[in-house]
Protein backbone atom coordinates (compact mmCIF):
# COMPACT_ATOMS: atom_id res chain seq x y z
CA UNK A 1 0.00 0.00 0.00
CA UNK A 2 2.52 2.42 0.73
CA UNK A 3 4.71 1.70 -2.68
CA UNK A 4 1.34 2.51 -4.56
CA UNK A 5 1.05 5.40 -2.34
CA UNK A 6 3.90 6.89 -2.99
CA UNK A 7 4.02 5.64 -6.85
CA UNK A 8 0.66 7.55 -7.19
CA UNK A 9 2.36 10.63 -6.14
CA UNK A 10 6.20 10.30 -7.31
CA UNK A 11 5.39 9.58 -10.74
CA UNK A 12 3.39 12.61 -11.05
CA UNK A 13 5.70 14.68 -9.66
CA UNK A 14 8.65 13.43 -11.72
CA UNK A 15 6.80 14.08 -14.72
CA UNK A 16 5.88 17.75 -13.93
CA UNK A 17 9.79 18.42 -12.66
CA UNK A 18 11.07 17.02 -16.06
CA UNK A 19 13.02 19.63 -17.68
CA UNK A 20 10.85 18.39 -20.84
CA UNK A 21 7.93 19.25 -19.75
CA UNK A 22 6.32 21.90 -21.89
CA UNK A 23 6.15 24.79 -19.36
CA UNK A 24 8.36 27.61 -22.08
CA UNK A 25 10.97 27.46 -18.96
CA UNK A 26 13.16 26.73 -21.96
CA UNK A 27 12.63 29.76 -23.59
CA UNK A 28 13.40 32.44 -20.28
CA UNK A 29 17.09 32.74 -18.82
CA UNK A 30 16.21 35.10 -16.05
CA UNK A 31 18.93 37.49 -17.06
CA UNK A 32 21.55 34.45 -17.59
CA UNK A 33 21.68 35.04 -21.25
CA UNK A 34 23.10 38.57 -20.03
CA UNK A 35 26.28 37.28 -17.96
CA UNK A 36 26.52 35.46 -20.76
CA UNK A 37 27.15 37.70 -23.65
CA UNK A 38 29.11 39.76 -20.70
CA UNK A 39 31.78 37.10 -20.38
CA UNK A 40 31.09 36.86 -16.86
CA UNK A 41 29.61 33.18 -17.04
CA UNK A 42 31.38 31.39 -19.08
CA UNK A 43 32.05 27.75 -17.64
CA UNK A 44 31.37 25.77 -14.96
CA UNK A 45 32.24 27.52 -12.48
CA UNK A 46 31.05 30.59 -13.52
CA UNK A 47 27.55 28.97 -13.83
CA UNK A 48 27.67 27.83 -10.31
CA UNK A 49 28.81 31.25 -9.07
CA UNK A 50 25.79 32.50 -11.01
CA UNK A 51 23.52 29.86 -9.49
CA UNK A 52 24.31 29.88 -6.04
CA UNK A 53 22.62 33.87 -5.58
CA UNK A 54 20.05 32.29 -7.91
CA UNK A 55 18.42 29.00 -5.34
CA UNK A 56 19.91 31.40 -1.87
CA UNK A 57 18.40 35.23 -3.23
CA UNK A 58 15.79 35.10 -6.06
CA UNK A 59 14.36 31.27 -5.63
CA UNK A 60 14.34 31.71 -1.71
CA UNK A 61 13.29 35.16 -1.35
CA UNK A 62 10.36 35.23 -3.91
CA UNK A 63 9.56 31.89 -6.21
CA UNK A 64 9.89 29.47 -3.54
CA UNK A 65 8.79 31.34 -0.91
CA UNK A 66 5.43 32.14 -3.40
CA UNK A 67 5.00 28.11 -3.67
CA UNK A 68 4.94 28.01 0.19
CA UNK A 69 2.95 30.48 0.63
CA UNK A 70 0.41 29.62 -2.01
CA UNK A 71 0.57 26.19 -0.43
CA UNK A 72 -0.68 27.19 2.76
CA UNK A 73 -3.53 29.37 1.37
CA UNK A 74 -4.70 26.36 -0.81
CA UNK A 75 -4.40 24.39 2.37
CA UNK A 76 -7.07 27.35 3.40
CA UNK A 77 -8.89 27.67 0.97
CA UNK A 78 -8.07 30.93 0.78
CA UNK A 79 -8.28 32.16 -2.66
CA UNK A 80 -7.66 35.94 -2.13
CA UNK A 81 -4.54 35.07 -0.65
CA UNK A 82 -3.50 33.49 -3.97
CA UNK A 83 -4.18 36.51 -5.87
CA UNK A 84 -2.23 38.45 -3.09
CA UNK A 85 0.62 36.46 -3.89
CA UNK A 86 0.11 36.25 -7.30
CA UNK A 87 -0.28 39.96 -7.77
CA UNK A 88 2.90 40.65 -5.01
CA UNK A 89 5.19 38.19 -7.51
CA UNK A 90 4.28 40.48 -10.32
CA UNK A 91 4.22 43.91 -8.71
CA UNK A 92 8.03 42.60 -6.66
CA UNK A 93 9.85 41.81 -10.42
CA UNK A 94 11.08 44.91 -11.51
CA UNK A 95 12.36 43.88 -15.25
CA UNK A 96 9.60 43.63 -17.73
CA UNK A 97 10.85 40.42 -19.43
CA UNK A 98 11.37 38.27 -16.38
CA UNK A 99 8.24 39.64 -15.03
CA UNK A 100 6.23 38.47 -18.35
CA UNK A 101 8.05 35.66 -18.34
CA UNK A 102 6.67 34.42 -15.27
CA UNK A 103 2.88 35.53 -16.61
CA UNK A 104 3.59 33.05 -19.58
CA UNK A 105 4.89 30.06 -17.93
CA UNK A 106 2.08 30.43 -15.16
CA UNK A 107 -0.64 30.08 -17.76
CA UNK A 108 1.20 27.25 -19.75
CA UNK A 109 1.07 25.56 -16.02
CA UNK A 110 -2.94 26.19 -15.50
CA UNK A 111 -3.62 24.72 -19.23
CA UNK A 112 -1.41 22.13 -18.67
CA UNK A 113 -2.29 21.24 -15.29
CA UNK A 114 -6.34 21.30 -16.62
CA UNK A 115 -5.33 19.15 -19.74
CA UNK A 116 -4.50 16.58 -17.42
CA UNK A 117 -6.52 16.54 -14.13
CA UNK A 118 -9.75 17.93 -12.92
CA UNK A 119 -8.74 20.34 -10.16
CA UNK A 120 -10.96 22.86 -8.89
CA UNK A 121 -8.38 25.32 -6.95
CA UNK A 122 -6.65 25.05 -10.65
CA UNK A 123 -10.12 26.32 -12.37
CA UNK A 124 -10.94 28.90 -9.74
CA UNK A 125 -6.96 30.42 -10.23
CA UNK A 126 -7.23 30.42 -14.20
CA UNK A 127 -11.31 32.02 -13.65
CA UNK A 128 -9.07 34.27 -11.66
CA UNK A 129 -6.54 35.41 -14.38
CA UNK A 130 -9.40 35.43 -16.62
CA UNK A 131 -10.50 38.29 -15.18
CA UNK A 132 -7.41 40.25 -15.07
CA UNK A 133 -7.56 39.67 -11.42
CA UNK A 134 -4.50 37.39 -11.04
CA UNK A 135 -1.64 37.39 -13.61
CA UNK A 136 -1.12 33.95 -13.41
CA UNK A 137 2.25 32.73 -11.80
CA UNK A 138 4.46 28.75 -12.27
CA UNK A 139 4.70 28.72 -8.51
CA UNK A 140 1.57 29.13 -7.49
CA UNK A 141 0.15 26.68 -10.74
CA UNK A 142 3.02 23.83 -9.20
CA UNK A 143 1.55 24.62 -5.68
CA UNK A 144 -1.71 23.80 -7.21
CA UNK A 145 -1.25 20.94 -8.75
CA UNK A 146 1.39 19.51 -5.81
CA UNK A 147 -1.66 20.47 -3.30
CA UNK A 148 -3.67 18.23 -5.59
CA UNK A 149 -1.37 15.16 -5.84
CA UNK A 150 -1.43 15.00 -1.66
CA UNK A 151 2.17 16.31 -2.42
CA UNK A 152 3.78 17.01 1.26
CA UNK A 153 4.34 20.91 1.33
CA UNK A 154 8.23 20.35 2.40
CA UNK A 155 8.35 18.28 -1.27
CA UNK A 156 6.16 20.80 -2.95
CA UNK A 157 8.85 23.59 -2.35
CA UNK A 158 11.93 21.19 -2.58
CA UNK A 159 10.18 19.95 -6.04
CA UNK A 160 9.25 23.28 -7.17
CA UNK A 161 13.45 24.95 -6.69
CA UNK A 162 14.74 21.57 -8.13
CA UNK A 163 12.83 22.27 -11.18
CA UNK A 164 13.88 25.57 -11.63
CA UNK A 165 17.13 25.13 -10.88
CA UNK A 166 17.04 21.89 -13.44
CA UNK A 167 15.38 24.24 -16.28
CA UNK A 168 17.82 27.20 -15.79
CA UNK A 169 20.79 24.57 -15.99
CA UNK A 170 19.66 23.01 -19.15
CA UNK A 171 19.15 26.77 -20.45
CA UNK A 172 22.82 27.11 -18.95
CA UNK A 173 24.18 23.92 -20.97
CA UNK A 174 22.85 25.37 -24.67
CA UNK A 175 23.53 29.02 -24.07
CA UNK A 176 27.26 29.00 -22.37
CA UNK A 177 27.31 25.99 -23.54
CA UNK A 178 28.43 23.56 -21.62
CA UNK A 179 28.70 19.57 -21.44
CA UNK A 180 25.36 17.87 -20.87
CA UNK A 181 27.70 15.80 -17.94
CA UNK A 182 29.14 19.28 -16.49
CA UNK A 183 25.47 20.00 -15.86
CA UNK A 184 24.38 16.82 -14.00
CA UNK A 185 27.07 17.53 -12.12
CA UNK A 186 26.25 20.97 -11.05
CA UNK A 187 22.38 19.71 -10.62
CA UNK A 188 23.97 17.03 -8.35
CA UNK A 189 26.69 19.28 -6.54
CA UNK A 190 23.42 21.50 -6.00
CA UNK A 191 21.01 19.18 -4.14
CA UNK A 192 22.36 20.03 -0.47
CA UNK A 193 22.07 23.26 -1.64
CA UNK A 194 18.73 22.97 -2.37
CA UNK A 195 17.83 20.99 0.28
CA UNK A 196 18.80 23.82 2.87
CA UNK A 197 17.34 26.60 0.44
CA UNK A 198 13.81 24.82 1.06
CA UNK A 199 14.46 24.94 4.79
CA UNK A 200 15.28 28.39 4.80
CA UNK A 201 12.27 28.95 2.63
CA UNK A 202 10.11 27.58 5.71
CA UNK A 203 11.68 29.96 8.16
CA UNK A 204 10.31 32.92 6.68
CA UNK A 205 7.76 35.08 6.80
CA UNK A 206 5.46 37.33 4.74
CA UNK A 207 7.53 40.95 5.50
CA UNK A 208 10.91 39.08 3.98
CA UNK A 209 8.93 38.21 0.71
CA UNK A 210 10.74 39.52 -2.48
CA UNK A 211 14.00 41.17 -1.53
CA UNK A 212 15.78 41.25 -4.90
CA UNK A 213 19.52 40.05 -6.04
CA UNK A 214 20.56 43.20 -6.75
CA UNK A 215 22.97 41.75 -9.73
CA UNK A 216 20.75 39.08 -11.25
CA UNK A 217 17.93 41.63 -11.57
CA UNK A 218 20.12 44.18 -13.13
CA UNK A 219 20.91 41.58 -15.87
CA UNK A 220 17.48 40.74 -16.41
CA UNK A 221 16.95 44.36 -17.07
CA UNK A 222 20.01 44.75 -19.42
CA UNK A 223 18.45 41.99 -21.25
CA UNK A 224 15.67 43.91 -23.04
CA UNK A 225 18.90 45.83 -24.89
CA UNK A 226 20.80 42.45 -25.86
CA UNK A 227 20.91 42.79 -29.74
CA UNK A 228 21.25 39.19 -30.74
CA UNK A 229 19.21 36.50 -28.28
CA UNK A 230 18.23 32.94 -27.85
CA UNK A 231 16.28 33.67 -24.48
CA UNK A 232 13.50 35.75 -24.31
CA UNK A 233 14.64 36.63 -20.95
CA UNK B 1 2.23 62.01 21.63
CA UNK B 2 5.93 61.96 20.61
CA UNK B 3 6.60 58.80 19.63
CA UNK B 4 8.94 58.85 17.21
CA UNK B 5 12.97 59.71 17.43
CA UNK B 6 12.36 62.83 15.05
CA UNK B 7 9.03 63.25 12.96
CA UNK B 8 8.32 65.37 10.04
CA UNK B 9 4.39 66.13 8.74
CA UNK B 10 4.38 68.70 5.32
CA UNK B 11 2.05 69.35 2.99
CA UNK B 12 2.08 71.27 0.06
CA UNK B 13 -0.01 73.40 -2.34
CA UNK B 14 -0.16 74.72 -5.41
CA UNK B 15 -1.31 78.53 -4.88
CA UNK B 16 -1.64 80.13 -8.54
CA UNK B 17 1.91 79.41 -10.41
CA UNK B 18 3.30 78.58 -7.00
CA UNK B 19 3.72 75.88 -4.71
CA UNK B 20 3.82 76.51 -0.97
CA UNK B 21 3.70 74.87 1.82
CA UNK B 22 0.09 75.07 3.36
CA UNK B 23 0.82 72.99 6.76
CA UNK B 24 4.28 71.71 8.44
CA UNK B 25 4.89 69.97 11.78
CA UNK B 26 8.06 68.38 12.92
CA UNK B 27 9.79 67.52 16.24
CA UNK B 28 12.96 66.42 18.10
CA UNK B 29 15.39 64.95 15.54
CA UNK B 30 14.10 65.73 11.85
CA UNK B 31 13.44 69.51 11.41
CA UNK B 32 13.62 71.61 8.14
CA UNK B 33 14.93 75.02 6.70
CA UNK B 34 12.74 77.28 5.38
CA UNK B 35 11.75 76.19 1.42
CA UNK B 36 14.09 77.48 -1.18
CA UNK B 37 13.15 78.64 -4.79
CA UNK B 38 16.25 77.65 -6.41
CA UNK B 39 14.72 79.12 -9.80
CA UNK B 40 11.80 80.92 -10.95
CA UNK B 41 9.43 77.43 -11.79
CA UNK B 42 7.87 78.45 -8.14
CA UNK B 43 8.74 74.91 -7.01
CA UNK B 44 10.42 75.08 -3.40
CA UNK B 45 13.23 72.77 -2.43
CA UNK B 46 12.70 71.39 1.41
CA UNK B 47 15.72 69.76 3.04
CA UNK B 48 15.23 67.67 6.33
CA UNK B 49 18.09 68.08 8.40
CA UNK B 50 19.06 65.48 11.19
CA UNK B 51 20.49 67.86 14.26
CA UNK B 52 21.53 64.72 15.55
CA UNK B 53 23.81 64.45 12.93
CA UNK B 54 22.97 60.59 12.51
CA UNK B 55 20.88 57.71 13.30
CA UNK B 56 22.12 55.39 16.65
CA UNK B 57 20.67 52.62 18.24
CA UNK B 58 16.86 51.84 18.66
CA UNK B 59 16.07 55.25 16.99
CA UNK B 60 12.42 55.41 14.70
CA UNK B 61 12.08 58.24 12.30
CA UNK B 62 8.64 59.01 10.22
CA UNK B 63 8.10 61.84 7.31
CA UNK B 64 4.39 61.88 6.20
CA UNK B 65 4.64 64.24 3.07
CA UNK B 66 1.38 64.91 1.11
CA UNK B 67 1.41 67.06 -2.50
CA UNK B 68 -2.18 68.27 -2.70
CA UNK B 69 -2.99 68.65 -7.03
CA UNK B 70 -0.41 70.12 -9.31
CA UNK B 71 2.04 70.98 -6.20
CA UNK B 72 5.74 70.74 -6.96
CA UNK B 73 7.92 70.02 -4.40
CA UNK B 74 12.03 68.62 -4.70
CA UNK B 75 12.77 67.09 -1.20
CA UNK B 76 16.30 66.39 -0.08
CA UNK B 77 18.74 66.05 2.94
CA UNK B 78 21.20 68.27 4.20
CA UNK B 79 23.79 65.20 4.61
CA UNK B 80 24.01 61.99 4.18
CA UNK B 81 21.47 59.29 6.16
CA UNK B 82 24.17 57.92 8.52
CA UNK B 83 24.12 55.46 10.58
CA UNK B 84 26.04 54.67 13.76
CA UNK B 85 26.77 51.20 14.97
CA UNK B 86 23.23 49.85 16.60
CA UNK B 87 24.32 47.17 19.35
CA UNK B 88 20.53 46.46 20.65
CA UNK B 89 17.86 47.04 18.58
CA UNK B 90 17.90 48.32 14.40
CA UNK B 91 16.99 52.25 13.40
CA UNK B 92 13.75 52.22 11.87
CA UNK B 93 12.29 55.18 9.36
CA UNK B 94 9.53 55.11 7.88
CA UNK B 95 8.36 57.43 5.25
CA UNK B 96 4.42 57.89 3.99
CA UNK B 97 4.26 59.92 0.70
CA UNK B 98 0.59 60.78 -0.69
CA UNK B 99 0.39 62.45 -4.68
CA UNK B 100 -2.62 64.09 -6.04
CA UNK B 101 -3.58 63.94 -9.58
CA UNK B 102 -1.09 66.41 -11.34
CA UNK B 103 1.52 66.95 -8.43
CA UNK B 104 5.83 66.73 -8.82
CA UNK B 105 7.13 64.70 -5.73
CA UNK B 106 11.29 64.58 -6.72
CA UNK B 107 13.00 62.84 -3.99
CA UNK B 108 16.79 62.62 -4.39
CA UNK B 109 18.46 62.55 -0.59
CA UNK B 110 21.90 62.24 -0.42
CA UNK B 111 23.47 59.08 0.17
CA UNK B 112 23.02 56.06 3.50
CA UNK B 113 25.55 55.47 4.99
CA UNK B 114 26.00 52.73 7.38
CA UNK B 115 28.66 52.13 9.94
CA UNK B 116 30.31 49.33 11.60
CA UNK B 117 27.46 46.63 12.92
CA UNK B 118 24.85 49.34 11.77
CA UNK B 119 21.20 47.77 11.68
CA UNK B 120 18.94 50.10 9.16
CA UNK B 121 15.33 49.56 8.05
CA UNK B 122 12.99 51.76 6.17
CA UNK B 123 10.19 51.45 4.98
CA UNK B 124 8.16 53.74 2.02
CA UNK B 125 4.79 53.77 1.25
CA UNK B 126 4.28 56.06 -1.51
CA UNK B 127 0.45 56.61 -2.79
CA UNK B 128 -0.46 58.36 -6.11
CA UNK B 129 -3.13 59.18 -8.20
CA UNK B 130 -2.55 58.68 -12.02
CA UNK B 131 -1.27 61.49 -13.22
CA UNK B 132 0.97 62.71 -10.55
CA UNK B 133 4.86 61.91 -11.01
CA UNK B 134 7.34 60.84 -8.76
CA UNK B 135 10.96 60.91 -9.45
CA UNK B 136 12.59 58.61 -6.31
CA UNK B 137 16.23 58.41 -5.55
CA UNK B 138 18.05 56.42 -3.61
CA UNK B 139 22.03 55.23 -2.99
CA UNK B 140 23.72 52.66 -0.97
CA UNK B 141 27.20 53.28 0.14
CA UNK B 142 29.24 51.07 1.45
CA UNK B 143 29.12 52.10 4.36
CA UNK B 144 32.07 53.25 6.79
CA UNK B 145 34.00 51.85 8.77
CA UNK B 146 37.77 52.98 10.82
CA UNK B 147 40.11 50.91 8.53
CA UNK B 148 37.87 51.68 5.39
CA UNK B 149 36.86 48.30 4.66
CA UNK B 150 33.65 48.45 2.90
CA UNK B 151 30.30 46.27 3.71
CA UNK B 152 30.98 46.39 7.71
CA UNK B 153 27.21 46.92 8.24
CA UNK B 154 24.53 44.15 9.76
CA UNK B 155 21.69 45.18 7.93
CA UNK B 156 20.18 47.02 5.44
CA UNK B 157 16.06 46.78 4.45
CA UNK B 158 14.85 49.01 2.37
CA UNK B 159 10.75 48.26 1.38
CA UNK B 160 9.36 50.41 -1.33
CA UNK B 161 5.63 50.11 -1.95
CA UNK B 162 4.00 52.40 -4.34
CA UNK B 163 0.14 52.30 -4.50
CA UNK B 164 -1.23 53.75 -7.92
CA UNK B 165 -4.79 54.49 -7.99
CA UNK B 166 -5.42 52.60 -5.13
CA UNK B 167 -4.02 49.22 -6.35
CA UNK B 168 -0.47 47.74 -5.07
CA UNK B 169 1.83 48.99 -8.54
CA UNK B 170 5.60 48.61 -6.83
CA UNK B 171 6.70 46.46 -4.31
CA UNK B 172 11.06 46.58 -4.00
CA UNK B 173 13.01 45.55 -1.29
CA UNK B 174 16.34 45.16 -1.22
CA UNK B 175 18.20 43.65 1.77
CA UNK B 176 22.26 43.34 2.33
CA UNK B 177 23.28 41.40 4.98
CA UNK B 178 26.93 41.16 4.06
CA UNK B 179 28.15 38.61 6.72
CA UNK B 180 26.16 36.05 4.56
CA UNK B 181 26.27 37.80 0.97
CA UNK B 182 29.53 38.31 -0.39
CA UNK B 183 28.79 41.51 -1.73
CA UNK B 184 31.76 41.37 -4.31
CA UNK B 185 30.38 38.12 -6.17
CA UNK B 186 28.24 37.36 -8.94
CA UNK B 187 24.18 38.67 -7.76
CA UNK B 188 25.54 41.48 -5.29
CA UNK B 189 27.52 43.98 -6.33
CA UNK B 190 29.77 41.81 -8.56
CA UNK B 191 33.04 43.99 -8.23
CA UNK B 192 31.29 47.47 -8.01
CA UNK B 193 30.63 49.29 -3.86
CA UNK B 194 27.62 51.51 -4.52
CA UNK B 195 24.34 50.63 -5.56
CA UNK B 196 21.60 53.39 -6.39
CA UNK B 197 17.84 52.75 -7.77
CA UNK B 198 15.65 55.37 -9.25
CA UNK B 199 12.16 54.77 -9.35
CA UNK B 200 10.35 56.80 -11.92
CA UNK B 201 6.58 56.91 -12.23
CA UNK B 202 4.92 59.41 -14.50
CA UNK B 203 2.41 59.37 -17.49
CA UNK B 204 5.16 60.41 -19.95
CA UNK B 205 7.33 57.16 -18.42
CA UNK B 206 6.26 55.84 -21.90
CA UNK B 207 8.40 52.54 -23.80
CA UNK B 208 9.57 55.34 -26.32
CA UNK B 209 10.86 57.57 -23.32
CA UNK B 210 13.05 54.20 -22.06
CA UNK B 211 14.82 54.04 -25.82
CA UNK B 212 15.36 57.34 -25.78
CA UNK B 213 17.16 57.71 -22.49
CA UNK B 214 18.93 54.31 -23.78
CA UNK B 215 20.40 56.21 -26.18
CA UNK B 216 21.60 59.36 -24.26
CA UNK B 217 23.28 57.28 -22.05
CA UNK B 218 24.96 54.97 -24.56
CA UNK B 219 26.23 58.20 -25.88
CA UNK B 220 27.16 59.21 -22.51
CA UNK B 221 29.16 56.10 -21.67
CA UNK B 222 29.55 57.06 -18.29
CA UNK B 223 30.89 54.59 -15.83
CA UNK B 224 29.32 51.67 -13.85
CA UNK B 225 27.07 49.53 -15.19
CA UNK B 226 22.71 50.47 -15.45
CA UNK B 227 19.84 48.53 -15.92
CA UNK B 228 16.44 50.11 -15.69
CA UNK B 229 12.55 48.51 -17.11
CA UNK B 230 9.32 49.35 -17.56
CA UNK B 231 7.09 48.63 -14.76
CA UNK B 232 3.04 47.64 -14.48
CA UNK B 233 2.09 51.05 -15.00
CA UNK B 234 3.60 54.35 -16.41
CA UNK B 235 7.34 54.14 -14.93
CA UNK B 236 10.40 52.57 -14.83
CA UNK B 237 13.36 51.60 -11.90
CA UNK B 238 16.36 52.17 -13.44
CA UNK B 239 19.35 50.21 -10.93
CA UNK B 240 22.85 51.21 -11.20
CA UNK B 241 26.21 49.61 -9.34
CA UNK B 242 28.77 51.92 -9.24
CA UNK B 243 32.60 52.85 -7.68
CA UNK B 244 31.72 55.71 -5.73
CA UNK B 245 28.82 57.93 -4.78
CA UNK B 246 30.30 60.61 -7.34
CA UNK B 247 30.00 57.99 -10.45
CA UNK B 248 26.39 56.55 -9.08
CA UNK B 249 24.85 59.88 -8.57
CA UNK B 250 26.60 61.35 -11.99
CA UNK B 251 24.10 59.12 -13.75
CA UNK B 252 20.99 59.87 -11.69
CA UNK B 253 21.64 63.47 -12.63
CA UNK B 254 21.69 62.49 -16.08
CA UNK B 255 18.59 61.03 -16.18
CA UNK B 256 16.69 63.36 -14.11
CA UNK B 257 18.51 66.47 -15.83
CA UNK B 258 16.92 64.43 -18.66
CA UNK B 259 13.01 64.20 -17.68
CA UNK B 260 13.09 67.60 -15.92
CA UNK B 261 13.47 68.73 -19.62
CA UNK B 262 11.89 66.63 -21.45
CA UNK B 263 8.72 66.04 -19.61
CA UNK B 264 8.36 69.74 -17.45
CA UNK B 265 10.88 72.12 -19.85
CA UNK B 266 12.67 72.64 -16.25
CA UNK B 267 16.13 73.55 -15.72
CA UNK B 268 18.89 71.13 -14.23
CA UNK B 269 18.66 70.92 -10.58
CA UNK B 270 21.98 71.57 -8.85
CA UNK B 271 21.91 69.52 -5.86
CA UNK B 272 24.08 66.78 -6.96
CA UNK B 273 27.53 67.68 -6.00
CA UNK B 274 28.67 66.07 -8.79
Amino acid sequence: MLVTAMTNQLLPLLQWCDSNFPTGAFSHSFGLETYIQEGRVSDKETFAAWLYPYIQEQLVYTDGLICRFAYEALDKKDHDKIVYWDRLAAVQNLSRESREANIKMGRRFIQLGLEMYDIEDLRIYQKQVESHQASGHPAIGFAIIAHHLGIPKPTAVLAYLYTCTSNMIQNGVRGIPLGQTDGQRLLQDLQSTLQKAADMIDGLEPDDFGSISPGLELSQMRHERLNVRIFMS
Amino acid sequence: MKDKTGYLYLSAKKKQDKTIIDDIYFYDQLKVIKPLYLDDSGQPSIFVVNPGGGYVDGDTYRMDIRLQENAELLLSNQSATTIYKTPESCVCQEMEIVLKKGSLLEYVPDPIIAFKDAKFRQDTKIYMEPGATLIYAELISPGWSPDGTPFTYDTLRLKTEVYWDGKLAVYDQVRLQPDIQNMYETGFFEGYTHFGSMMVIGDQAAPAFLDQMYDFLEDENLPGRIGFSMLTIPGFTLRVFASSTQDAEGVFNKVHTLIRKEWFNKEPIYLYKY
